[in-house]
């Protein structure tokens, strides 16, 4: 489920301490930001060091809960990869 | 690895807890995975009981600690303590009582942020304090982090 269909009271506030999904204004701020780097930025810093932008984008599109689950389930493929590269290994 | 059940059990238990390290930089927006769970805990009896009790049944163990070696988790462990690298049946969990650039648990939770996570309501580092801890550490594999997270900060700058 994407940011831009969730209601503002549902969304992020930097103000508060709570860190929730990024409201519609605030994805939009971040792919201007993050597709267009400016240059001398701290993200066009990231660019060059080799940071896929993209991959950014595509997790604040996500609510944490989202990130976390999504994430929680590609540790597990990679763990389980890396036992198998283990295994075969020994 | 089930970190989700780590998370779910510790917040059930009431242990009071902030998450760090790569979780906590996932829940900012990372798109980096991790291997552990690293959270930072407060230093009283009573969370020492609440801990030690509810990661117990996860047969939590110091890694790289010899097999024919006794091993006892309790909260006289974790008071004697301040950083424990732990194996459990979850996967790895490192439980810090204070995080280098910010300072103790008090610190570390002005620094937090409250986030549903694995149907939970748990305290994760903000990505200033996670900027901090990373730069303070210093060890390679935090460095590397550092560029990812100040991107991420300045993306989301009001």
């Amino acid at each position: 489920m994407l940011a831009a269909a969730r209601s503002p009271e549902q969304c992020y506030s930097h103000s508060m301490r709570e860190l929730r999904a990024l409201t519609p204004a605030q994805l939009a701020l971040a792919e201007q930001r993050l597709l267009n780097p400016a240059p001398g930025s701290r993200i066009a810093a990231a660019k060059d060091f080799g940071i896929d932008l993209t991959l950014l984008l595509q997790q604040l599109r996500l609510d944490p809960a989202e990130r976390a689950w999504q994430m929680l389930e590609l540790c597990q493929q990679v763990e389980q990869l890396r036992g198998r590269a283990l295994r075969k290994t020994r | 690895m089930r970190f989700d059940i780590a998370v779910q059990t510790l917040v059930d238990a009431g242990v009071d807890f902030v998450l760090i390290g790569g979780w906590a930089a996932i829940l900012n927006g990372s798109a980096r995975t991790t291997r552990d769970l690293d959270l930072c805990y407060a230093r009283t009896p009573e969370n020492h009981r609440r801990l030690a009790a509810a990661l117990s049944p996860f047969r939590p163990r110091p890694r790289e600690f010899p097999a024919e070696l006794p091993f006892v988790w309790d909260a006289a462990t974790l008071n004697n303590g301040t950083l424990f690298t732990l194996s459990t049946t979850l996967g790895s969990i490192d439980l810090l009582a204070e995080v280098s650039g910010l300072g103790s648990f008090e610190q570390v939770k002005a620094s937090a942020k409250l986030v549903q996570a694995f149907d939970r309501s748990v305290w994760t580092l903000d990505l200033r304090g996670l900027i901090d801890s990373k730069r303070a550490a210093g060890r390679p594999k935090d460095l590397q982090a550092l560029p990812e997270l100040e991107s991420l900060l300045e993306t989301l700058d009001d």
